[in-house]
């Protein structure tokens, strides 16, 4: 029995050992194919000019799909911002998911809609949808919005956008974030820059919209959140954002395009089914599905991030809303491994099943339960006093300072390369961070990691819940969709 | 002191140690040392930032201003002239730019995007004057590809012809984007023929490729516009065929239809496609038999495309057949589209929509009924 033991701690140290040696190296490989990604980018963009792009008649359309639930006290300013977008083709398609509060009437009395006849083609099945409209006025000829029925998710009415989209590239978008006037032309240059492959999607930063100031519709000051929830979160997303997807897309292998912001092939959309309304984590979800329909029908595909945030997003103002948010992302990361089980180490999905699947599997959900398990050993070790503090200690050290300086690296590449905060305080502020987040904020991501799987596991199911939005200086407590950026990789 | 007694105890008996803690200490310390370096750079090109904002801030007006009286210099006696005479105005702007001749490029660049006639005239005299084409053009022989991409893009932007010789070298390039540009940058500066690079070139065009070159051929007043058509048969890249099927569109060459016709018989069905659409666009009538032809020998893109020709052409002839499409089609998009183009040829067969809402199906009513419809852009 004493020797089954040790063999088993034995294997567990080691095993815990190499595993964090490649965790840590796979981050400091992303440190520099995001560095090179980032240095193309800015390279590549300094010579193109956006109002070449912006009047085209020959750059491809973009449909703007922003499904909206009890948005009343945001929709109209919000609706005015997408319809102000600097680019030529496109259209903007407000869905209204059963919205019980006054947002359709709203809609319908500020944009002079009238209900129109419209052949809608049901590709990807959706709840039914009721009635569409249309403006008479000219200034607004690009909106089109459609009624439809509630279907308790996000998925279920951008999916009901994605039908009625008429152009061969659409943006998903949420309603209340709020969208760079350069959002269609910034996502578009991937696509059009490409050289060989068919860029099917493209994603950019979202960031915390909790301090920021904006004036109709649009950001006048970026400033890092000043409550403590939303500030942790903000290094999160630069962290992900610049380090994760940045370094990802240089070998194109996004994990994900996040729900919040994406622009995404129409055809391969709906050739893949669209959202999911039944996953937890729709946005990877379509992603997943995207790529093996291109990898099963041979088509080259590029899947891009560019660093230049687009979108700006209110991150959950209280705990309770943050946990439920998480959980699900938790949820959401369980059933997309369950579902996509025979893509790892496929080599017919290619990246997607030799590198996305397993990073995912390995280093994503599999980093919840080694911490969470060596958590518990080093508790047990410690009862029996066989731990040796010293090195102990000294091993955490390696660990806090390791992930310090990752985090800092994402900030010092995000000041590099937009200096989007107006001041140096600003800045070094949200530099401190870092040293706090191992304490107060990791155990919070572990938690609800692992009570998302646990719910996953017993089957519990995700209830829609109030997200209570502030509303950029407004203040509100409907129930609305959660917002569903991007899926931030728990570690990175 | 008990803590710097354990640090000192581990640097003393480093070698001593476990491997795996001689590794953790040389982390800890090459984190917190690039940490700190880190967030110093941040704070170093913070500041270097600053001081070049703010010091262009007080530049820029003024280089600004001497741009200003510069091109709209009155040279008869008007009060209201601050400077004596043109070339005091290039002296001060001299002065002025010294150490600072990326910002006098930029400067000049922005203004002629808004300027036409005379006054753009002033600014390429301007910055002849300046010698600014020299600062230009030793860019070209930068070994970094993107001071190369940079020059181009300024001579093109400013319209100031480059001998050929500087030019075409970079139109072989290795790296795609000095190509690119390179391309750019001939076709809207080259006197001879600039359109050369569609016979030689067998680089796929980007769709960026040809959204600023559709840009610069359709607003450069100096170019002799080509039959297009001509590469429409001799080229064997795709993409310029492509790209010129939309510039046949766009200058309506009704010249070119033979050779659009030819590229129907291409095994490419994507090319095909776009070979239909532009003899819709153009409103090839003579080519509407043809198309009907080989209808159902399409896939559903190119069936979708000769429904649109067949409706913008308008001849009216082919009623019956778009009739039957809309009516038995089982593709939604194709019936979507039959009906929009009955909608557009109804004029020629009056009562038609109004049979066609008495007798077919709810679906196929609501089809003609979003064609109809002014307000719903988009099929």
């Amino acid at each position: 029995m004493r020797f089954f033991i040790d063999a088993v701690a034995w294997f567990y140290e080691y095993f815990v050992f190499f595993y964090g040696l490649v965790l840590f190296l796979s981050y400091l490989l992303l440190v520099f194919l995001s560095m090179i990604a980032i240095r193309k980018y800015l390279k590549r963009n300094a010579y193109t000019d956006n109002d070449t792009i912006i009047y085209s008649p020959v750059a491809p359309g973009v449909s703007v799909i922003a499904p909206a639930y009890n948005e009343e006290l945001t929709i109209i300013s919000n609706v005015h911002s997408l319809l102000t977008l600097n680019y030529v083709r496109y259209e903007v398609i407000i869905i209204n998911d059963g919205s019980t509060d006054k947002t359709l009437e709203l809609l319908i009395d500020e944009f002079k809609l009238v209900k129109v006849d419209f052949a809608y083609d049901e590709k990807i099945a959706t709840q039914p949808v009721k009635q569409f409209f249309k403006s008479t006025e000219p200034a607004f000829s690009k909106l089109l919005v459609i009624d439809k029925e509630n279907g308790k998710s996000k998925a279920d009415g951008s999916n009901a956008g994605i039908n009625a989209a008429s152009f061969p590239y659409f943006v998903c978008t949420d309603v209340d974030c709020i969208l760079h006037k350069d959002t269609l032309v910034e996502l578009m240059r991937p696509v059009i820059q490409e050289p060989k492959r068919l860029t099917i999607a493209v994603g950019a930063p979202l960031r915390m919209a909790n301090s920021c100031d904006f004036e109709e519709g649009e950001l006048i000051r970026m400033r890092p959140p000043r409550s403590i929830l939303p500030r942790f979160q903000e290094v999160e997303y630069i962290r992900a954002y610049m380090l994760s997807k940045m370094g990802w897309s240089l070998i194109n292998a996004v994990p994900n395009v996040s729900g919040g912001l994406g622009l995404f092939n129409t055809e391969i959309a709906v050739q893949a089914g669209g959202y999911n309304f039944q996953s937890f984590a729709e946005d990877q979800d379509m992603i997943s599905r995207m790529i093996r329909y291109c990898c099963e029908q041979r088509i080259k595909y590029a899947i891009r991030y560019i660093p230049k945030t687009l979108c700006w997003t209110e991150g959950p103002p209280t705990l309770r809303v943050y946990l439920r948010q998480r959980t699900r992302w938790g949820q959401g990361l369980l059933q997309l491994i369950v579902t996509h089980i025979r893509v790892f180490f496929n080599p017919r999905y290619r990246r997607l099943g030799m590198i996305v699947y397993p990073y995912n599997f390995f280093f994503e959900f599999l980093a919840p339960i080694i911490e969470l398990t060596g958590i518990i050993y080093m508790t047990i070790l410690a009862l029996l006093g066989l731990i040796n503090w010293p090195f102990a200690l000294l091993i955490m050290a390696f660990a806090y300072s390791y992930s310090v300086l990752m985090s800092t690296i994402a900030i010092l590449w995000d000041q590099l390369t937009f200096r989007n905060y107006r001041t140096w305080r600003e800045a070094l502020g949200l530099c401190l961070m870092p040293f706090f987040e191992m304490f107060f904020y990791h155990p919070l991501v572990l938690f609800c990691a692992i009570r998302g799987y646990i719910f996953y596991m017993i089957g519990k199911r995700h209830v829609w819940g109030d997200m209570q939005r502030r509303g950029f200086g407004r203040s509100t407590a409907q129930p609305h969709y959660e917002p569903a950026p991007a899926k931030i990789p728990q570690d990175a | 002191m008990g803590v710097v007694r354990f640090i000192k105890g581990l640097l003393l008996n480093f070698r001593s140690l476990p491997l795996v803690i001689q590794l953790s200490l040389i982390v800890i310390m090459a984190a917190i040392v690039f940490t700190l370096i880190a967030v110093l750079v941040m704070l170093f090109y913070r500041y270097r930032r600053y001081r070049r904002e703010k010091k262009l801030a007080k530049l820029i007006p003024v280089i600004d201003d001497l741009i200003f009286s510069y091109i709209s210099y009155d040279s008869t006696d008007n009060p209201s002239t601050r400077y004596a005479s043109k070339e005091e105005i290039i002296t001060r702007l001299r002065r002025s730019i010294r150490g600072h001749r990326q910002l006098a490029v930029n400067r000049l660049t922005e203004y002629k995007k808004d300027l036409r006639g005379n006054m753009s005239q002033e600014l390429n005299e301007l910055f002849l004057e300046l010698r600014l084409d020299r600062f230009c053009l030793r860019k070209f022989r930068s070994l970094r590809r993107f001071r190369k991409v940079q020059g181009l893009t300024e001579f093109a932007a400013m319209g100031i012809p480059v001998a050929d010789a500087h030019i075409l070298p970079l139109t072989h390039h290795r790296s795609r984007e000095v190509r690119i540009m390179a391309r750019h940058a001939y076709i809207k500066l080259s006197k001879n023929d600039p359109f050369k690079f569609f016979d030689v070139s067998t680089d796929r065009l980007l769709v960026w490729d040809q959204i600023e070159l559709f840009r610069i051929i359709t607003t450069n007043e100096n170019i002799t516009i080509p039959n297009f058509g001509s590469w429409l048969t001799y080229s064997t890249n795709p993409s310029i065929i492509r790209f010129c099927l939309r510039l046949v569109v766009h200058y309506n060459q009704t010249e070119a239809i033979p050779a659009v016709v030819r590229l129907l018989d291409t095994r490419d069905h994507e090319l095909r496609a776009e070979a239909i659409n532009c003899l819709g666009k153009i409103k090839a009538e003579q080519t509407e038999d043809k198309l009907v032809s080989i209808y159902n020998d399409q896939p559903p893109r190119c069936q979708a495309e000769i429904l649109k020709a067949v409706g913008r052409i308008q001849s009216g002839r082919y009623v019956d057949f778009l009739t039957n499409e809309f009516l038995y089609a089982s593709d939604f998009r194709l019936r979507k589209n039959a009906a929009k183009s009955l909608v557009n040829n109804s004029r020629m067969e009056p009562g038609l929509i109004e049979q066609l809402m008495a007798t077919t199906t709810p679906e196929n009513q609501l089809i003609l009924k979003h064609c109809m419809d002014p307000l719903i852009k988009y099929v």
